[in-house]
């Protein structure tokens, strides 16, 4: 059961379960308004006991950070928890966010603090403890950082948004001169990671990231250069001081030694060729 | 040089090497263990630890040991020292059952005019809450290094010892034979010479973390740490012994007890132990820089990688594979081929099955895609560089302590990558 699975993972996590040969249900906003009141009854009456659940429904940052999302994003989690404390699901995975850690942690593992510093990392932290401490079954939390592919909707600072604008405007425009330093994923390895979570029944926190980081300087002329025409990446005066994001992913290597990660060249190339045949 | 009769109960790494260095300067040396076939292992000459001289040093000529589990022996010695291993588990915590037990069998036997030494380690408050009489007993610091034990055992740089009243002067017998090591002796009280040990393996561990750091930014800045260093040893506050070369963060468990110690009287006291803290946490990370290097080159390129891994102890000159990296590493590898060798330590039992083990060090190369060569013996060194990379399918080489020569490597077609230096050096 993929609560939420309408959106640019849960599609993707849906397409891989289904390859992977799992029987699964996606539900969408559409679907429930898991924000309403009464939520968790209409939810519970579509879980039966022994289901494996995923929970990506969110308002998302690119909808707004302030306290109304965080508020409906929290009776997001409490109707889930509701419903899945009656039907005794076989496991659980909460797809939280690498939001929940603060700025100034540059290399960021599990053991790292989680400091949110918006109401999003602190939605996102409340969310973890609602479902862990409300729901009877092994719980994984899953901490993505900055998930990139041709699907997507949000238009975040990352790959996607530095694709749209150089096909828009033949030019990528950056915050300063690029320097910060990111990890950005390719979204079927999400998906593929969160298989094998499943498939493991694996329990606990994980980070979901590459331990791969790249300067946005850097990853605007590797998005320019997938272009035919020429694309200026154009810099800007800086308004905000430089930050940096790492991750250690020896936890991640240490619970699934057999998982590769999609090269970020080859992940970006994919994610064009997807942009160009019309999936955005 | 009078002859003092000396006793050592618990004949594991630190009693037995302290025993025969007792011995080679001329005292006349029992030592005692209640484990019957330990004792006539020992008394075969079967050694149970690997320490470079200590089976020659047993063969010498004059020599005066003799290993026993009787407790007759005690009655003999004018010194009696508790030495047994102190076992710790993965989180560095101390066992210390070993040590009460001995002295409960040993404290009873002695003359009543011989001194009880405590030589193991134990944590500060120990020596004085024991419940025997303190004015015959001692906590002696030992600096025991694996791979060195007997040499530091036979010439240490100086003596530790704790006493229930330092103003009060030595017993003769015992002051006796401490002088016969010619070095400084620095009475002390219990309790400061048990933390004064902590305090050395803090220093130490502050310098392996400050020098794994510095070295993993020069990997990522085009600098050297390997010509960095001699500049720092050269510096008189730094030292020409400091433990600055680069390493796999902290093993051997040792060093992760007292860490652990620490940690554990600083939270009972209110004390800030952040600084011990992230020495934890960078050793544990830069433990798996072979595994990181592992999986971004090699693990998941298309067919089945296989692995070849030279060396299994935590460091060279040793059989002990306690929190060794390369246990680590193979035991995250168990899902790929690998096959390993080291020339003294044996495969934790849980990896049998799943690491192939090698006679030779170059069969390690037979087919494989990586060679990492994670204990650095020096048999390594010998190791032929063109008929390794003859032997092996892929190209890499991780030599994480620099065992091998870089530029032969590179010579010899090979991918060579070490700590502290860019690969684009």
């Amino acid at each position: 059961m993929l609560i939420g699975g309408g959106g640019f993972v849960g599609k993707e996590l849906s397409r891989e379960l289904t390859e992977a040969g799992a029987e699964v249900v996606s539900l969408t906003s559409k679907d429930i308004d898991l924000t309403a009141d009464g939520a968790a009854g209409a939810l519970a009456e579509r879980l039966s006991p022994g289901d494996a659940v995923v929970l990506l429904a969110a308002i998302t940052p690119d909808k707004g950070r302030g306290v109304e999302p965080f508020i409906c994003n929290i009776n997001i989690a409490s109707n889930v928890a509701k419903a899945l404390s009656e039907c005794e699901p076989s496991h659980v995975v909460y797809v939280s966010s690498d939001a929940v850690y603060p700025m100034d942690e540059t290399l960021v593992n599990e053991a790292s603090p989680a400091e949110p510093v918006d109401l999003y990392g602190a939605m996102h932290i409340s969310r973890e403890l609602i479902i862990k401490s409300e729901i009877n079954a092994p719980v994984a939390v899953l901490r993505p950082t900055l998930i990139f592919g041709a699907d997507d909707t949000h238009n975040s600072y990352g790959p996607n948004r530095l694709r749209r604008m150089a096909r828009d405007k033949e030019k990528i425009t950056l915050f300063g001169g690029g320097e910060e330093t990111r990890d950005h994923i390719y979204v079927s390895d999400v998906a593929r990671l969160i298989v094998e979570v499943l498939t493991h029944r694996s329990a606990g926190l994980l980070n979901v990231a590459t331990g791969q980081s790249i300067a946005f300087h850097d990853l605007a002329h590797k998005v320019a250069g997938l272009f035919d025409a020429d694309i200026e990446v154009e810099l800007t005066e800086r308004q905000n001081p430089i930050t940096h994001r790492s991750f250690d992913v020896t936890d991640l290597h240490a619970a699934f030694p057999t998982f590769g990660f999609t090269p970020l060249d080859k992940g970006l190339e994919i994610a064009h060729s997807g942009m160009m045949d019309g999936a955005e | 040089m009078s002859k003092i009769k000396v006793a050592f109960a618990g004949m594991t790494h630190l009693g037995l090497n302290s025993a025969v260095a007792a011995a080679l300067r001329g005292h006349d040396v029992v030592g005692f263990d209640p484990d019957t076939d330990l004792v006539a292992q020992l008394s075969a000459g079967n050694l149970p630890v690997v320490e470079p001289g200590l089976d020659e040093a047993l063969k010498k000529q004059g020599i005066c040991i003799r290993f026993s589990s009787s407790i007759d022996e005690m009655r003999r010695a004018d010194v009696v020292y508790v030495a047994p291993d102190v076992p710790t588990d993965d989180d560095g915590n101390a066992d210390l059952s070993p040590v009460r037990k001995l002295i409960d069998i040993v404290s009873g036997e002695m003359k009543s005019d011989a001194t009880l030494v405590v030589l193991s380690q134990v944590q500060p408050g120990f020596s004085r809450s024991l419940g025997v009489d303190i004015s015959r007993l001692y906590y002696q610091v030992e600096t025991l290094v694996f791979g060195q034990a007997l040499d530091r055992a036979l010439n240490p740089e100086r003596y530790i010892i704790g006493c229930a009243e330092p103003a009060d002067p030595l017993p003769g017998a015992y002051l006796a034979l401490l002088e016969s090591y010619e070095c400084p002796i620095l009475p002390m009280r219990y309790e400061s010479a048990e933390l004064a040990k902590i305090a050395i393996n803090c220093c130490l561990v502050g310098s392996v973390t400050v020098a794994n750091t510095l070295a993993e930014l020069c990997e990522a800045s085009g600098a050297d740490w390997t010509e960095i260093v001699p500049a720092l040893r050269l510096d008189r506050r730094i030292g020409k012994y400091s433990y600055i070369a680069a390493g796999l963060g902290i093993s051997g468990g040792n060093l992760e007890r007292d860490l652990a110690a620490v940690v554990k009287m600083g939270a009972a006291n209110g004390t800030d132990t952040s600084v011990i803290k992230a020495a934890i946490s960078n050793s544990k990370y830069r433990k798996n820089w072979a595994l990181s290097q592992l999986h971004e080159s090699v693990l998941h390129t298309e067919g089945d990688p296989k692995i070849g891994v030279l060396g299994v102890a935590y460091k060279k000159d040793t059989a002990s594979v306690k929190n060794s990296p390369s246990v680590g590493l193979l035991s995250a590898l168990t899902d790929f081929a690998v096959t390993a060798y080291d020339p003294a330590a044996q495969l934790p039992e849980r990896l049998m099955s799943d690491v192939d083990l090698a006679v030779t060090p170059l069969s390690v190369a037979d087919g494989a895609d990586v060679v990492v060569v994670m204990t650095p013996w020096d048999e390594f060194r010998e190791i032929s560089l063109s008929e390794m990379a003859s032997r092996m399918k892929g190209r890499l080489l991780l030599d994480p302590f620099g065992v091998l020569d870089g530029a032969a490597a590179q010579a010899a077609g090979l991918d060579y990558l070490t700590l502290g230096v860019s690969p684009d050096n």
